[in-house]
């Protein structure tokens, strides 16, 4: 389970990584070919159609999916300075707080976000761009990383209550 | 009660003024039993949610640019369609033929047109006067929906997509080179730093529509219904004539700021006729049946 | 709870967000969870659809899109040989100057504020190559901490910005004249910025460390070979914007692409190197948008319960003179930067306060620099300043710390801002120079 769990967040990492590797090949693609109209003349000129409504699109999915491995990677902010000024116990009990607090806050948004999708879904919202796209399609990326991010958090959470002790650990903390 | 109502443009912007008269005059008629609160400038919800956040009841209330929905249906955008309704005379007879369609199709989604207040005639800016459609050959033009880019290769022009907010900095640099929009769009972003020449094209006449939601509608006090469609419909004949002055004032400050107002010739009207016309034919292809409908009734 | 006063609501929901952040809690869920309370208590809106609009809303928007790209530019030029020989080509030219490679992170922030839109991400790029070169040479940490924090901030001052296009869309001021208006503020700052740190470094002489100072004048155009692959980079950055084959946020793939080639050109910079930086900017630029997403919600809770909107109204009652006006919206500004984010006290906000400000003769053009400084002021202030976040993820420190070292450049653009209210002509003379 740990194991899965863990090569989960990973993969919808590397998917979020992959999907900022778009946006940029996407905007270079379309850069080369404004280069190419400019020596070429407008009958050279070419645009990829909706290419911005794709890198927006493409931004969601990176932000979204990258949540989980972000926070198991301890590079989601918060401030330390206070807290790390308790004594382990009452740092474990600020831990198991943040996690339950954070899973509700998440948990909740994950729901509402699965009722958004829905309604896209019922009502065939598309996107208003040269390429209509149906909106449940990108509004999927947040659906899985909002759920993803929830089961981090509750994963933590467990992980902490169990270990009686704290076991987040910032990125770059002395 | 209170409404929060989110409005996509800023306060200088004629339609959230009309609107907020709109929001006055219903606080008076109902004494301020229905009290509503506008958030411009896309404050509360982005341009893109707002119809979304009516539909579901998170704001009663909402104004929106209305063929940003073309893609759910070309009904939708007919007043978007270049060369269709080129006069506030067409465009009044336009969205009377478009009210029905549009108000069945919003029904659908449980909303209910209140008003709706068009643009002034979308204009050519371009640095150099253009005589003739091939003028505009080879020129770089803002597209921004598919409809642009169609009119931009007709014209033999290259299309590039341009968002709003870069219009200034795209022109300074070259990026594009002719553009079509509002002499309201054009004072308010001092076109003059940018442009020499403006071209009367009146392209066609977009609106914006104020739209509530059917069911808090419903659950209102009758009276306070009848404030709210009253104040509504004196919102739209205000809202039009609103619109006309801003059109001829908004030329007059783009004039005074030394941008050459040009009326166009006959030759390039001919020519954009041309293009509007093969325009819809192909639009006719995809667009459905109540689409079709509105343009018989506007056209008989 | 309708009877509770505006002041009392906010002073409630501020302590709430000061508890939560000091239990821990990740800043952008403190966030969520404060607007959450906010939405619930004070207001009628369905919370739950809200926040999911909300995230929705703010996370496809093309703007942001540069973002991350800015990001990774950062990452690869950290990876790569670029960011050494940027240091290694300038430090001989610095050696004389008080304060010394520091001034890096002024002129590079600088510099880079002129290709991007955002403070943030001016603080990400710039952040990733200095902060471990200075370190490392030894320069004091909180002066490398400040000078990066206050100096990022130019992002939103120098054009092109996100913070002016906000403005000047919701208030239909030009944005073009926006832009030139915020070049002269940015090279005040600039100059104040760099006026400090020689200050600093000519009270404690021993604390900057020595750069090797024997180098002959050939010698040191020889050196500055090393400063090529860099200057090539910003060229083909800044040359494609001004050249119009890019926006700004098309240029900032293009920084990517170049930096790469670069840095695979100078050598050790392979595809591991490449896997590093993607899945780290991958990292930051996912716990900015949460942030984002955090803010944003906040946002709209603030516009349904009216709060922002009802304290601006309540200055408007006072009928003070503009100087008067102005110091009370700075102090109103400097409160609310202090738990919402730059774009969102702008959006809520200049619907009242604007024709409050046009009413005493304030030019608007000018209103818009004042706010631009007011705004990045908000970008160093704790809890929530987004300089401070992308300066913690980049170097482990807490924000608390960071702040406390940008603290410094908060006044000195607190100065700034009392240099433009007193020599309006720093702001007005270009774009007046336009002409019509
Ligand atoms: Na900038
Ligand atoms: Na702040």
């Amino acid at each position: 389970m740990r194991r899965f769990l863990d090569v989960l967040y990973s993969a919808a990492g590397g998917v979020a990584a992959l999907s900022i590797l778009a946006i940029c090949l996407l905007v270079s693609a379309q850069v080369g070919l404004n280069i190419l109209a400019r020596i070429g003349g407008p009958a050279l000129s070419f645009t990829i159609p909706s290419y911005a409504d794709f890198a927006g699109f493409a931004l969601a999915a990176a932000s979204f999916l990258a949540m989980a491995y972000t926070l198991r990677a301890g590079a989601h902010i918060r401030v330390n300075l206070l807290v790390s000024r308790l004594p382990e116990r009452g740092q474990w009990i600020a831990e198991i707080l943040s996690l339950a607090l954070g899973a509700g806050i998440i948990g909740y948004a994950t729901w509402f976000s699965v009722l958004l999708l829905a309604e896209s879904w019922h009502y065939g919202d598309t996107s208003p761009g040269m390429i209509p796209v149906p909106l449940w399609i990108p509004q999927l990326s947040m659906v899985v990383g909002l759920g993803l991010l929830t089961v981090a958090l509750v994963d933590t959470l467990i992980q902490s209550i169990r270990n009686r002790a704290p076991v987040v650990i910032d990125f770059g903390s002395e | 009660e209170t409404w929060d109502m989110p409005t996509p443009y800023g306060d200088a912007t004629f339609h959230t003024q009309n609107i907020r008269t709109f929001a006055e005059d219903v606080a008076a008629a109902t004494d301020g039993a229905l009290a509503i609160t506008v958030h411009s400038a896309n404050s509360l919800f982005p341009h893109a949610e707002i119809k979304n956040a009516v539909r579901s009841r998170q704001v009663p209330i909402g104004e929106f640019f209305l063929s940003r929905l073309s893609n759910d249906d070309l009904a939708y955008g007919l007043d978007s369609q270049p060369f269709v309704a080129t006069s506030y005379d067409d465009a009044a007879r336009l969205w009377e033929a478009q009210k029905p369609v549009v108000t069945e199709l919003l029904a659908k989604e449980g909303l209910m047109p209140l008003f709706s207040v068009p643009w002034p005639a979308q204009g050519l800016y371009t640095n150099g006067e253009i005589k003739a459609v091939d003028d505009l050959a080879g020129l770089r033009f803002r597209a921004y929906n598919a409809a642009l880019e169609e009119f931009a290769a007709l014209a033999k022009a290259a299309p590039v997509q341009v968002e709003a907010a870069d219009i200034p900095q795209a022109f300074s640099t070259g990026q594009v080179e002719a553009m079509i929009t509002s002499p309201s769009t054009g004072a308010n972003s001092k076109a003059w730093d940018f442009v020499t020449h403006y071209t009367a094209i009146d392209a066609w006449v977009p609106k914006n529509i104020v739209v509530v939601n059917q069911r808090v509608f419903d659950g209102l006090d009758p009276a306070v219904q009848e404030a709210v469609l009253t104040a509504a419909a004196a919102a739209e004949t205000r809202g039009w004539e609103m619109s006309k002055a801003e059109a001829a004032e908004k030329t007059k400050v783009m004039e005074e700021n030394g941008i050459t107002i040009v009326q166009p010739s006959e030759e390039l009207v001919a020519g954009l006729q041309a293009i509007g016309e093969a325009m819809l034919e192909k639009w006719n292809e995809t667009a459905s049946d109540e689409a079709k409908a509105i343009l018989e009734a506007y056209n008989n | 709870m309708a009877e509770l006063s505006d002041p009392v609501i906010f002073g409630i929901l501020l302590t709430l967000l000061i508890a939560l952040l000091a239990a821990g809690v990740w800043v952008a869920l403190s966030l969520m969870i404060m607007a959450f309370v906010a939405i619930v208590a004070f207001s009628n809106a369905p919370a739950g659809l809200v926040l999911a609009t909300t995230l929705w809303g703010h996370s496809h928007s093309w703007p942001l899109a540069a973002l991350p790209l800015f990001i990774l530019m950062g990452e690869i030029l950290l990876r790569s040989r670029l960011s050494e020989d940027m240091f290694s080509g300038l430090a001989p030219w610095l050696t004389r100057l008080p304060g010394r490679l520091l001034h890096v992170n002024v002129l590079g922030c600088a510099i880079f504020a002129a290709v991007s839109g955002s403070s943030a991400a001016t603080a990400a790029t710039i952040g990733r190559m200095s902060v471990p070169e200075l370190k490392e040479r030894g320069y004091p940490e909180s002066l490398i901490l400040g000078t990066l924090a206050g100096s990022a901030t130019l992002g939103f001052l120098i054009p092109p910005s996100i913070i002016l296009i906000v403005y000047g869309v919701a208030t239909e001021q030009s944005i073009a004249r926006l832009f030139i208006a915020g070049i002269l503020p940015g090279a005040m700052l600039v100059a104040l910025f760099g006026g400090y740190v020689m200050v600093r470094a000519w009270m404690a002489p021993d604390s900057i460390p020595k750069e090797d100072d024997t180098m002959s004048l050939r010698e040191k155009i020889v050196a500055s070979r090393r400063l090529l692959p860099v200057m090539l980079l910003i060229i083909g950055v800044i040359g494609t914007i001004y050249t119009g084959v890019a926006s700004p946020t098309d240029a900032a793939a293009v920084g990517v692409v170049l930096a790469t080639v670069l840095a695979i050109m100078t050598g050790s910079f392979g595809r591991k190197e490449f896997v590093e930086a993607l899945m780290s900017a991958t990292r930051t630029s996912c716990m900015i948008a949460l942030i984002l997403f955090g803010a944003g919600f906040l946002a709209i809770a603030m516009g349904f319960t009216g709060i922002p909107r009802n304290l601006a109204a309540w200055i408007g009652t006072f009928d003070l003179s503009p100087n008067a006006l102005l110091a009370v919206l700075t102090v109103f500004f400097v409160l609310l930067g202090c738990f919402l984010d730059g774009i969102s006290v702008v959006v809520l906000t200049t619907s009242i306060i604007l024709p409050i400000v046009q009413a005493v003769g304030i030019d608007p053009l000018w209103f818009g620099i004042f706010l631009v400084l007011v705004v990045e002021m908000s970008q160093i202030t704790p809890p929530v300043g987004f300089n401070l976040f992308v300066i913690q993820g980049l170097t482990g420190q807490d924000i608390l710390r960071v702040a406390r070292a940008a603290l410094p450049f908060f006044l000195l653009l607190m100065l700034g801002l009392l240099l433009i209210t007193v020599f309006p002509g720093i702001v007005t003379m270009l774009p007046n120079a336009m002409g019509n």
